[in-house]
């Protein structure tokens, strides 16, 4: 999942659609993220690259509507709501999952089984 | 006598056309030039030509007017008594000539405004021969005017008069004709005050070269060619001769012309620095050779037959005149000083020569040679070589005590642009190849960013101890090497709290840096309440995990290394998969960083668990966050 500058960023992707659960006045998903193009990325536990300054979920919560999605923990998130995920810094991500008047997040990400997965099926044939 | 007089009249005639023509050509270049600096060289060679002129004018009067008193009184020219010896001739050299200047602290500090430059440069004048050195540009950088060049003189008396002068323009309006609408914008730029009215004014004058006054009055007036152009002005002057004339560097004092209304006004601070070197010939060439016979020994009867060189302060006998061409160590080496005594005594009578006793003092004891020449007339010869020595070493003074070294001007003079002549003050350059220095450079500026970075970082653990909360000072971070420690309280508290190795002390700048990291760290108000809850969550990372410091420098830059350049990565080791809480750090940078990086990321950690479920308030969230948020060590998570 490393990235060459000026190359365009392939990824075999997931969608997860989020629903977003109502807590009194705030919206929550149930999941963390980290990263981000301002961050420190070889502190990523998730990332195959250190280098890549993209949006991994560090944590999902028990329970959560991310965990119902079928989001995992140490997916790299791709796109939220056609947003583009993979060069944004860590609050414009977080800006980009809270937004109040959105009640649902579809997500393109994407981890490692999927690529392996792929991989298997097209090396069947 | 009259055909030597002519000889030289038609010589000094010749160097005339000669400068003529240079005049004449430096005067179209003037007119054809467009750059500055071409102007401004142009116009140097001008009034160097022009000097030139003068020089030779008043020399062929002078020489015209002793020809017409010779012819009237009739004096013998050939050396008769002492009185009439005249002394030998000598090269005189100066170099490393440097006026020091003397800005006023205003000007030269300051930054902005317009950067006021003169073109300088120095006339050098001795006897018939005027050389001028090359031209510097001088602004308010500069604390003093350097020239680097050598002016050898070739032929000068003891009696020589060295006239320095010093000329300088300003350079800053623009002088080429043909840029009118230039002129025209500088002229509506600079408001027409006062000083822009002198400074048109002054430029507007003729330009005054300065008479070169060579003994006798320049009677002869030569019209001077106007030609527009940058004209250069006389600053200061001066007159050095015998008595300044000493191997090392001297300090003379300069006569200022001008003032400061003038345009090519600079603050000098009234003084020249160069070294007057010279060598009369009497030094430095042979002033007699030929054979004699020297007594060696104690016998009275044994002559040895030498060739002898008169040359400096000594009498050198050669076995063979061959021997002194092939530098071989003369046999006998008789010292001929201001002390020596010299006699010629009357030998017997059967033989025809007189003897040449020579007497010197060496050490306590005095030490006579006995020499004898072949004929009358060898020895009324060698008699008279050695009193026109002796006239010479009196006339010469102290350049006849030992040889002063003149380093000729390599005639391979490359020429050299000189870029901008740094000044004291900004060329304090610190030698980079030094690798300690490089690294306390880097560990610096990286712990300024960090600190700069960690204005709002997280506070380390164990200040939750510490109650108040003092208020926060900015670090001023203009200076690369100047480490404001803001004035806190607890810096001292903070000090005891830390384990300090004395490591710490080899790098003060660094120390201090620390604590300011710290110190700054501590500041913000509602930070401790979190962090206490912060801190009772982890017990794993408690104060005693501190690493004591063994560290060196090298261990330092390593860690900095490691850490990288690019950003700022924690020295945190990546903590293993599941587990997100950070390990104690493996290699401390320092004390309070390891610490803040560990409770910040257990602050993130224990942010992100209690932001789970139960939001605490907004105000110390976004706090918490933009502190978190601007800490580079961490890795942010949030939860959303």
């Amino acid at each position: 999942m490393s990235y060459i500058p000026g190359q365009p960023v392939t990824a075999v992707v997931q969608q997860i659609e989020i629903q977003k659960l109502r807590d009194g006045v705030n919206l929550i998903l149930g999941f963390s993220i980290g990263g981000g193009i301002d961050q420190d990325s070889s502190q990523n536990p998730f990332s195959e690259d250190k280098s890549d300054k993209g949006i991994y979920v560090t944590r999902v919560s028990k329970g959560s509507p991310a965990e119902v999605a079928g989001l995992r923990m140490g997916d790299k998130i791709m796109q939220v709501n056609g947003w583009d995920m993979t060069m944004v810094t860590h609050d414009q991500a977080r800006k980009r999952l809270t937004k109040k008047n959105e009640d649902v997040v579809r997500l393109l990400v994407t981890r490692k089984s999927l690529e392996e997965a792929v991989r298997q099926s097209t090396m069947q044939h | 006598m009259s055909n030597k007089n002519n000889q030289r009249d038609s010589d000094i005639q010749k160097k005339i056309d000669y400068e003529i023509r240079m005049r004449e050509g430096a005067c179209k270049l003037l007119a054809a030039c467009s750059q500055r600096d071409q102007a401004l060289e142009a116009s140097k060679s001008l009034l160097t030509c022009n000097a030139r002129i003068m020089a030779y004018m008043s020399e062929l009067q002078r020489m015209k007017e002793a020809q017409v008193m010779q012819r009237v009184t009739r004096s013998s020219s050939d050396a008769g008594p002492m009185d009439d010896r005249s002394p030998c001739k000598g090269k005189v050299a100066i170099s490393d000539l440097r006026i020091p200047l003397m800005w006023k602290d205003t000007e030269y500090f300051k930054n902005k405004g317009e950067l006021h430059r003169c073109a300088v440069f120095c006339l050098l004048q001795l006897g018939g021969e005027i050389f001028d050195t090359d031209m510097v540009m001088v602004d308010r950088t500069l604390t003093d005017i350097c020239f680097d060049n050598t002016i050898v003189f070739n032929e000068a008396g003891p009696g020589f008069e060295l006239r320095v002068e010093l000329y300088s323009c300003c350079s800053e309006e623009d002088y080429s004709a043909g840029s009118t609408p230039r002129k025209l914008a500088s002229k509506l730029s600079s408001s027409l005050g006062r000083s822009a009215g002198k400074k048109m004014r002054a430029t507007m004058e003729p330009g005054a070269y300065s008479p070169t006054s060579n003994g006798g009055g320049a009677t002869i007036l030569l019209p001077v060619p106007s030609v527009p152009g940058p004209k250069y002005h006389p600053l200061a002057h001066t007159t050095l001769n015998l008595s300044h004339v000493q191997d090392s560097f001297r300090t003379h004092d300069l006569t200022i012309t001008g003032n400061e209304e003038c345009s090519y006004w600079l603050p000098l601070y009234g003084s020249v620095c160069c070294r007057v070197a010279a060598q009369p010939h009497c030094m430095t060439q042979q002033m007699m050779s030929g054979c004699l016979r020297v007594k060696l020994g104690g016998e009275p009867q044994g002559w040895t037959n030498v060739y002898g060189v008169l040359k400096g302060t000594n009498l050198f006998c050669y076995h063979q005149k061959e021997d002194m061409e092939a530098n071989v160590e003369p046999v006998l080496t008789i010292g001929i000083n201001k002390e020596t005594r010299i006699r010629a005594a009357e030998k017997d009578t059967h033989s025809k020569a007189q003897n040449i006793c020579i007497t010197n003092q060496y050490g306590g004891e005095e030490v006579t040679h006995t020499l004898t020449a072949d004929s009358r007339e060898d020895t009324q010869g060698w008699m008279e070589a050695f009193w026109q020595q002796f006239y010479d070493m009196s006339q010469w003074r102290q350049c006849c005590d030992d040889l002063m070294k003149i380093e000729l001007p390599s005639p391979r003079k490359p020429a050299i642009v000189t870029p901008k002549q740094g000044s004291l003050y900004h060329e304090m350059v610190i030698d980079t190849s030094d690798d300690i220095g490089r690294v306390t450079d880097i560990l610096t500026r990286r712990i300024e960013e960090f600190e700069l970075r960690a204005q709002l970082s997280a506070q380390p653990h164990w200040m939750s101890s510490f109650e108040e909360q003092p208020p926060r000072t900015p670090i001023n971070h203009q200076h690369h090497r100047i480490v404001h420690l803001p004035p806190h309280s607890p810096s001292p508290r903070l000090h005891s709290c830390q384990p300090r190795s004395p490591q710490c002390h080899r790098t003060p700048g660094i120390l201090s840096s620390n604590a300011s990291l710290t110190s700054e760290s501590e500041s913000p108000a509602s930070a401790s309440p979190y962090f206490r809850q912060a801190w009772s969550h982890d017990t794993s990372c408690s104060s005693s995990h501190i690493r004591p410091r063994t560290l060196s420098l090298d261990a330092k830059l390593s860690t900095l290394r490691g850490r990288g350049y690019g950003g700022f990565q924690c020295t945190c080791q990546p903590p293993s998969n599941g587990s997100l809480s950070p390990q104690p750090t493996q290699t401390a940078l320092s004390c309070s960083s390891s610490t803040s990086s560990n409770s910040s990321s257990e602050g993130s950690n224990s942010q992100e668990s209690e932001l789970g479920f139960s939001r605490p308030s907004s105000s110390r969230r976004s706090l918490r966050i933009l502190r978190a948020k601007l800490d580079p060590r961490n890795w942010l998570q949030n939860q959303v």
